[in-house]
């Protein structure tokens, strides 16, 4: 039983080491790359040249290539079809019976797929490698409100409480000889004596952890301390603001070759 | 000490009030049970005591509320975290869901309220052992029994080390081993006079064993107020919606065959069964 939506892999690596705003900035410098690095092919070279290389630092590699794989995949397929086979007018340079393969569409389409790559990854790179809590804290100590700190990580664990309450219900509901298969109306139908009971229990359970919190003191004013400690270097502080910087010069270049031939013109 | 001088409350919207003059003194370190039947008005007072009425339930409430040297009604939810602590029901709804492991719910109090690290780490240290918990110490919060789940409900609130505790009925939604470790803990939290402790409950041949002091409450009302032997054996118990503990039954239906009729001291736990019997 999955008891949190947490993808978070345990290790003891130098990447898991890493300040979580390290990492943070990290994987922020290669969504940047991602997005604004131009032409077709240099988005591949991000992903293969630091991305890649950062999860084996990590020790995920093998599962962190599945996710990127799983989740890219669909998307990369239905961009190849729709972009290659569908480009408005461009040069075919392949027919398949009345479809035709456009350049065109098939440049497009492996520069959408590398953008989409790139930020999948990162993003996967961040929650494999960063606990969830961890990062959190960095941010609440960077002034960010600890009331949504608080909801993003619950939400990861009460989520999928939830459902198995979901599901409690569902079972109840049936062994009453409520029919939840059948055509969509059926189905609609079989909606209601669900969520009635899931959305009133819910408000009462949401009540009760109110209660259970400022039990817990989480609405006390003033400074609060962690069981969880972070290590941060000066050379995690120096590396951070040289990412950022290299994230301004990233999109800066971009800026320039897209404004340089007006400027010329 | 805990001082309520004729508190009367009514919920919002309510025409009946759900406390109705309750005036009541509990000494510091008494560990006292809180019985009636349900919608006496047990959880009311326990929220009373802890604050949430009238700061959180809103309602209309009159009279003094004092716990520990804090006027209830004129302090905030805020102030009185740390001071109070409450555990009910449902352990499932008393984790918080913002920490990842047994250690770090029990810490989370603590860090709300900025202690230290080293003292925080010791303290949880301390807790984990005394509601044996400390095998489960890396283990998710939401990964544990029912039992284990209010065994750290409770240790959550004791590491705040509040002067009052109150209990809502711990174990009405565990299975009875469940009930079992929760009244093991409370067992050893009765002996340590650490703290005045109220208790709500209806497993009374539990309130037997532990209790200094029992009180009835009965629509809202206080109606009985003694030793745990004299009040559980009393037989006005059954008035109150109250049915007495097996041994009392016993007890009564061997007087009511003749044996030892003479007596009035009626056993309400195993031991006095075990010698009125004997």
């Amino acid at each position: 039983m999955s008891t949190s939506f947490s993808l978070y892999i345990p290790r003891e690596s130098g990447m898991h080491r890493l300040h979580p705003l390290t990492k943070l900035a990290l994987v922020a410098f290669c969504l940047v790359l991602g997005l604004f690095l131009p032409g077709v092919w240099l988005t591949y070279l991000a992903f293969m040249l630091l991305i890649v290389p950062l999860a084996a630092w990590a020790g995920v590699l093998p599962s962190f290539l599945r996710a990127v794989f799983k989740t890219a995949l669909p998307v990369v397929i239905s961009v190849f079809l729709v972009q290659g086979l569908f480009w408005p007018g461009g040069t075919p340079i392949l027919h398949l019976g009345p479809l035709s393969l456009k350049q065109e569409g098939l440049q497009f389409a492996i520069r959408s797929a590398g953008r989409f790559i790139t930020v999948v990854s990162s993003f996967l790179l961040l929650t494999f490698t960063t606990r969830p809590d961890g990062l959190m804290l960095a941010l609440s100590q960077r002034g960010f409100p600890n009331s949504i700190a608080y909801i993003m990580l619950a939400t990861m664990q009460i989520v999928p409480r939830f459902q198995t309450k979901a599901n409690t219900i569902l079972d109840a509901q049936r062994s009453r000889g409520l029919e939840t298969e059948g055509n969509l109306l059926v189905r609609l139908r079989a909606l209601l004596p669900l969520v009635q009971p899931l959305l009133l229990g819910s408000i009462i359970d949401i009540e009760e952890r109110a209660i259970a919190l400022e039990v817990r003191a989480f609405g006390r004013p003033g400074p609060k301390t962690s069981l969880l400690v972070l290590h941060d270097t000066p050379a995690q502080r120096v590396l951070r603001w040289l990412l950022l910087l290299a994230m301004l010069a990233v999109i800066g270049w971009r800026l320039y070759l897209a404004i340089a031939p007006r400027l010329a013109a | 000490m805990i001082r309520l001088g004729d508190v009367t409350y009514f919920y919002p919207r309510a025409t009946t009030p759900a406390l109705a003059g309750v005036t009541l003194e509990i000494p510091t370190g008494q560990f006292c049970a809180v019985i009636g039947a349900n919608g006496a008005g047990k959880s009311t007072l326990c929220y009373t005591l802890a604050g949430f009425v009238p700061h959180f339930y809103r309602g209309k409430l009159s009279g003094g509320v004092e716990v520990a040297g804090v006027d209830v009604p004129a302090s905030s939810l805020a102030q009185l975290a740390g001071h109070v602590g409450l555990v009910f029901a449902n352990p499932f709804n008393q984790i918080t869901g913002a920490r990842f492991s047994v250690r770090e719910e029990i810490a989370f109090g603590l860090e709300n309220m900025g202690v230290p690290l080293e003292e925080m780490a010791t303290r949880v240290e301390d807790i984990l052992g005394f509601a044996g918990l400390r095998d489960l110490a890396e283990r998710s919060p939401f990964a544990l029994s029912g039992g284990q789940q209010q065994r750290l409900a409770i240790a959550s609130v004791l590491v705040m080390r509040p002067p009052v505790i109150v209990l809502d009925e711990p174990t009405s939604q565990l299975d009875p081993i469940g009930s079992r470790e929760v009244f093991a803990v409370l067992r050893d939290l009765a002996a340590t006079d650490a703290a005045t402790v109220v208790l709500a409950e209806q497993k009374l041949e539990w309130v037997a064993v532990f209790a200094d002091r029992v009180i009835v409450l009965h629509e809202g009302r206080i109606v009985a107020d003694g030793l745990p032997g004299d009040v559980l054996a009393s037989a006005d118990l059954a008035q109150y919606g109250l049915q007495p503990t097996r041994y009392t039954q016993a007890a009564r239906a061997a007087q009511a065959a003749g044996f030892r009729a003479d007596r009035d001291d009626l056993p309400v736990t195993l031991e006095e069964a075990v010698e009125f019997f004997r």
